[in-house]
């Protein structure tokens, strides 16, 4: 071979070589930028560390809401193939078909981005699928948290549930779609403290940039992790609630419907917050199915609807000790009004003895005496004297016909009239309608909320706390507490403490010589009023009592109501003292009394509501 | 006098086991790394088999040192008709693997026989020159050398590897240049995939190449009949590329030869081009130095789809960056470019023949598997030497290695034979 030959040979060697080396270069180092992004495009990923949702614990520090871990299977369907079906259909223990559908529907969603297929699938379930993960490419696992309830006490309404967000939801919420904070499927408080709490109980969701590999499975951490955003800012969330006075409220409501709302009166703060019929949170754990979902929604009893701060209904004669404090305040008894009597011989003169009737004949009565023996000719006279502004006035102070300060969305305002309410109708039915509200009946609703709160301004002598179910916000971590957020300053009330002291004492009557004696504490001494509230139509009465104890130093204020189970001794009234024991002592001692009290309320049922045949 | 063992070129040696040793991090990496979990249990264990097949490749290498120059000489028809009688076996009894039906097993160990083909073809056509076959026409070497290599060629593309086949179609010019075959007609048929490349990068370059290829010509013939028939090749087969490609060939098959220069299109990157975008990828985030030991991002989350085999050294650019891959491709030049002086230092015709067979061999797969790895020439599946997962290849280029070096080492005794 000739000398030129092997020259030909080497420089074609060479020259290839550098074609290469310069490719090389193109690639490596004037390209570097370039590849370097398609690169992190493959295989970085800004994963989202959401940080548990905080706990929620009541008065004593029991648990009610905690998190457990929740396994989910993920589907990435660019790297699923449908040959592995079978496979994981076997580990899941589900048909074929439900894993095809799950595939198809990650397909519409996203088909390079993992999507959750099967939720809240069991360890085991989860740990098949795991350990077999290499035969099983495109499909991975997540361990997030899910909401348990470990609490006797169920608390539907006051907790509340959790829902998946969806696209519309994060459109109003003015949230894009590559928001770290929300993203569609996150859960989000829906009701209760988990929605007013949300921004606390979330916290902000952190961010670990991670590399995964071509399957959509986590491989590395980048850059060891610098860069990452930790989660931060989540609180456990303490309730005033006390979740055995809770528990025995939800117990004592067998087959009743109604709500208490039970307040510390020195502080605001939400002893029990009961509405019942209640529903179980736990159905709303992996986003409730459609059928429980109807079933709840359409339900004749209304289980969502939170009763103790959205049920507005004539508080019956519970109405009475305001009715008492605004004629006293107003004047309307004359100079010395807890001395006046007004004559009752059975019925108000108005009306002619058959419209405004009183439950006695109880001749020349004085407000003491009017409030212990529940006389309605005595507050017929009085709302006969008053003037409906100066009336809707004193009742805005008590907070009555608008929203009360508290820490859950779900509210209304109730009713009480006001001069233009009646504008409209002939000037006997306005007479008439304001004779009725001075007992507490007609056109006007409180809701049980409301009634706790004014009863507890009249146990703590004048003032009305902004109720709170939360008493105080703490970060888990660092420790950190933060009182309730945008707590309202208490409010007090313009009121005599001469004319309070009335009717305190009138209340203490009522429980020791009135209508709420079977209802009495053994021991303590207590304030109270029963009410019986008319139900439209042949429906049977409300029962409604507001109650206070101790007498000398109230620790405990309640409301409750009773829909369609009697006058007020019956259900409203036993009940309440039965919790206001509780509280007290911390339990419920056995005696005569307790089996009065636990006889009456238990087997008070409320009237079932008639079903139209339309529905 | 040194001992025949004395006479071993230990820098080829030395060299070849630097290249071995650098695959074996490659493999190593892309299996040991911290995603090794989230690998396919077979894939798992490819670094211990390709350490497994690198100790039968030692043994193989001491072995053929240790053949007798005359053995192999008289050998070599034998070796070339039981290569070829295990193509055609392959063909009836072989087994497919990823589409290619060239692997023989016996019992549970197969190898694949276009591999051992190439051994048997550069053995038989340096044989050519130890027979007493008439060869003193030129032109009758030249085709019987063609004919040797076109044999197997076409029991592969039977075989449905057209890599391979490719390899032995290059080898042509490799053995003709070493053969003493006119430089003339080595030029002429190497115009044949220079243009066919040119035509589908773009007909201008295409079109520019035919006057250089008119030029060379005038300059190195000055005679108006190669003039012709080299621009007439060149522009022959412009023409006919460029017809195949528009009316010949199916959409998808044009995809393919096409998409290399463009893989990050549209139409191309998630389908054929996949491959080049992921593999350029790897390579590119590499930069200068590259990210590290089992660092490379596309190589742990395994992004290039057959990244210890054919794609191996997206894996070096992208972990050991610019440097490393200059590196290796230095590694390479360095081996085929001292096999070609030491073959020129022997200056016997059988040596150079399978010396620069040997060389020719490397530099083909290297710069067809590198080219296609860089983006440089269409997706063909050819292995990297001594650096893609797999046994058989990294057998059969040992035991070539050792053929040249021990042709070298006993070259003393080759004056026997010229």
């Amino acid at each position: 071979m000739t000398r030129v030959r092997y020259t030909l040979f080497n420089s074609t060697v060479i020259s290839l070589v550098l074609i290469l080396i310069l490719q090389l270069f193109r690639l490596q180092v004037v390209e570097q930028h370039d590849h370097s992004e398609v690169a992190h495009g493959n295989a970085l990923r800004n994963i989202r560390v959401l940080p548990a949702r905080g706990s929620v614990y009541d008065r004593n520090g029991s648990v009610l809401v905690h998190n457990l871990p929740k396994y989910t299977v993920t589907i990435t369907p660019k790297y699923f193939d449908e040959s592995y079906i079978p496979r994981l259909s076997q580990h899941l223990g589900v048909e074929d078909s439900v894993v095809a559908h799950r595939l198809e529907s990650a397909r519409k969603r996203n088909p390079y981005q993992p999507s959750p297929a099967f939720s809240n699938v069991s360890f085991e379930q989860y740990s098949r699928v795991i350990e077999d993960s290499y035969l099983l490419p495109g499909v991975g696992a997540v361990i997030d948290q899910r909401r348990n309830y470990p609490s006797d006490a169920r608390m539907s309404h006051a907790l509340g549930y959790i829902g998946e967000i969806n696209r519309d939801e994060l459109h109003t919420m003015g949230i894009d779609a590559d928001s770290a904070l929300y993203r569609q499927g996150d859960y989000l408080g829906r009701t209760g403290i988990e929605r007013s709490y949300e921004p606390w109980l979330r916290g902000v969701p952190g961010i670990a940039r991670r590399w995964v590999n071509v399957y959509g499975v986590e491989v590395m951490s980048y850059a060891s992790g610098h860069g990452d955003q930790q989660p931060r800012h989540y609180y456990d969330i303490h309730l005033g609630i006390d979740s055995d006075v809770q528990a025995l409220a939800e117990s004592l409501f067998v087959n009743k419907r109604g709500a208490v709302v039970a307040l510390d009166p020195n502080d605001g703060s939400m002893i029990a917050l009961v509405s019942q019929p209640d529903y179980s949170l736990e159905l709303f754990d992996d986003g409730v199915q459609g059928d429980s979902w109807r079933a709840l929604v359409n339900h004749i009893d209304k289980p969502l609807y939170n009763r103790a701060t959205m049920n507005f209904m004539p508080p019956g004669s519970t109405w009475k000790p305001f009715m008492a404090l605004f004629a006293l305040s107003e004047g309307l008894l004359g100079e010395h009004g807890h001395e006046a009597t007004i004559p009752c011989k059975g019925y108000h003169p108005l009306g002619g003895g058959k419209v405004f009737r009183c439950l006695g004949e109880h001749g020349s009565i004085n407000v003491l005496d009017a409030i212990k023996h529940s006389c309605n000719t005595f507050f017929f006279e009085i709302a006969r004297r008053m003037d409906i502004s100066a009336f809707h006035d004193y009742a805005s102070q008590f907070g009555f016909g608008a929203h009360a300060p508290i820490d859950l969305l779900e509210q209304t305002s109730g009713l009480i009239p006001d001069s233009s309410y009646f504008g409209s109708l002939p000037n006997y039915l306005q007479r008439t309608s304001m004779m009725n509200m001075g007992v507490g009946q007609g056109d006007m609703g409180v809701t049980p909320l409301q009634l706790a709160r004014y009863v507890s301004a009249i146990a703590n002598g004048g003032t009305l706390h902004a109720s709170h179910l939360v008493t105080h916000l703490a970060n888990p971590e660092t420790g950190e507490t933060l009182p309730v957020p945008d707590l309202p300053d208490p409010a007090e009330l313009q009121i005599d403490t001469l004319h309070l002291n009335l009717v305190r004492e009138g209340m203490r009557l009522v429980m020791e010589e009135g209508t709420g004696v079977m209802a009495q504490i053994p021991g303590i001494p207590s304030g109270g009023k029963t009410g019986t509230a008319q139900a439209p139509g042949d429906m049977t009465d409300h029962s409604v009592f507001i109650m206070f104890a101790p007498f000398d130093d109230p620790q405990i204020a309640l409301a409750v109501q009773c829909e369609n189970t009697g006058d007020g001794s019956q259900c409203a009234a036993p009940i309440a003292s039965l919790l206001a024991e509780q509280y007290l002592k911390g339990e419920v001692p056995p005696s005569w009394r307790t089996d009065i009290r636990m006889q009456r309320a238990l087997s008070a049922t409320s009237q079932l509501l008639a079903i139209d045949d339309d529905l | 006098m040194r001992r025949w063992y004395q006479q071993l070129d230990f820098l080829s040696v030395f060299v070849w086991l630097c290249l071995c040793a650098c695959g074996l991090v490659a493999i190593y990496s892309s299996t040991h790394g911290e995603a090794q979990e989230f690998l396919l249990s077979t894939v798992q264990n490819s670094f211990q088999r390709q350490l497994m097949w690198l100790g039968i490749s030692l043994i193989a290498f001491v072995g053929t040192l240790l053949i007798p120059v005359n053995l192999l000489t008289r050998l070599a028809p034998l070796i070339y008709i039981s290569t070829i009688v295990l193509l055609i076996v392959a063909l009836v009894i072989g087994r497919e693997v990823s589409g290619a039906r060239s692997w023989v097993y016996i019992g549970p160990y197969g190898f694949q026989s276009s591999e051992l083909a190439k051994i048997g073809a550069l053995c038989m056509c340096a044989y050519l020159w130890t027979s007493r076959l008439e060869l003193q026409k030129i032109f009758h070497r030249a085709g019987l050398i063609a004919a040797i290599l076109v044999l197997p060629a076409m029991l592969i593309v039977l075989q449905n590897d057209l890599g391979t086949t490719l390899v032995f179609a290059g080898l042509i010019p490799v053995l003709w240049l070493c053969n003493g075959i006119p430089l003339r007609i080595v030029g002429v048929i190497l115009i044949f995939p220079i243009a066919g490349y040119l035509a589908i990068i773009h007909w201008m370059i295409a079109v520019g190449f035919i006057a250089v290829v008119g030029l060379v010509a005038w300059v190195g013939t000055r005679d108006f009949k190669w003039i012709g028939v080299g621009v007439l090749a060149s522009a022959l087969t412009i023409g006919m590329a460029t017809f195949a490609l528009n009316y010949v060939f199916q959409p998808y098959q044009v995809d393919r030869i096409v998409s290399f220069s463009n893989p990050e299109a549209s139409e191309f990157r998630s389908g054929v081009g996949f491959h080049l975008v992921q593999s350029k990828a790897a390579l590119g985030s590499g930069g200068f130095w590259g990210h590290g030991f089992k660092q490379g991002s596309q190589t742990q989350g395994r992004y290039i789809p057959e990244q210890s085999t054919d794609f191996v050294f997206s894996v070096i650019g992208e972990e050991w960056g610019f440097v490393g891959s200059v590196l290796v491709l230095l590694l390479f030049a360095s081996l085929i470019l001292r096999l070609i002086w030491l073959s020129q230092s022997i200056e016997h015709p059988f040596a150079t023949c399978l010396i620069c067979g040997v060389a020719g061999l490397f530099l083909i797969h290297v710069v067809i598997n590198l080219g296609m790895v860089l983006g440089l020439l269409p997706v063909i599946g050819i292995p990297l030497p001594f650096f893609s997962y797999g046994g058989s290849a990294l057998l059969t280029n040992s035991i070539l290695l050792g053929l040249a070096l021990s042709i070298y080492m006993r070259r003393s005794e080759l004056s026997l034979y010229r």
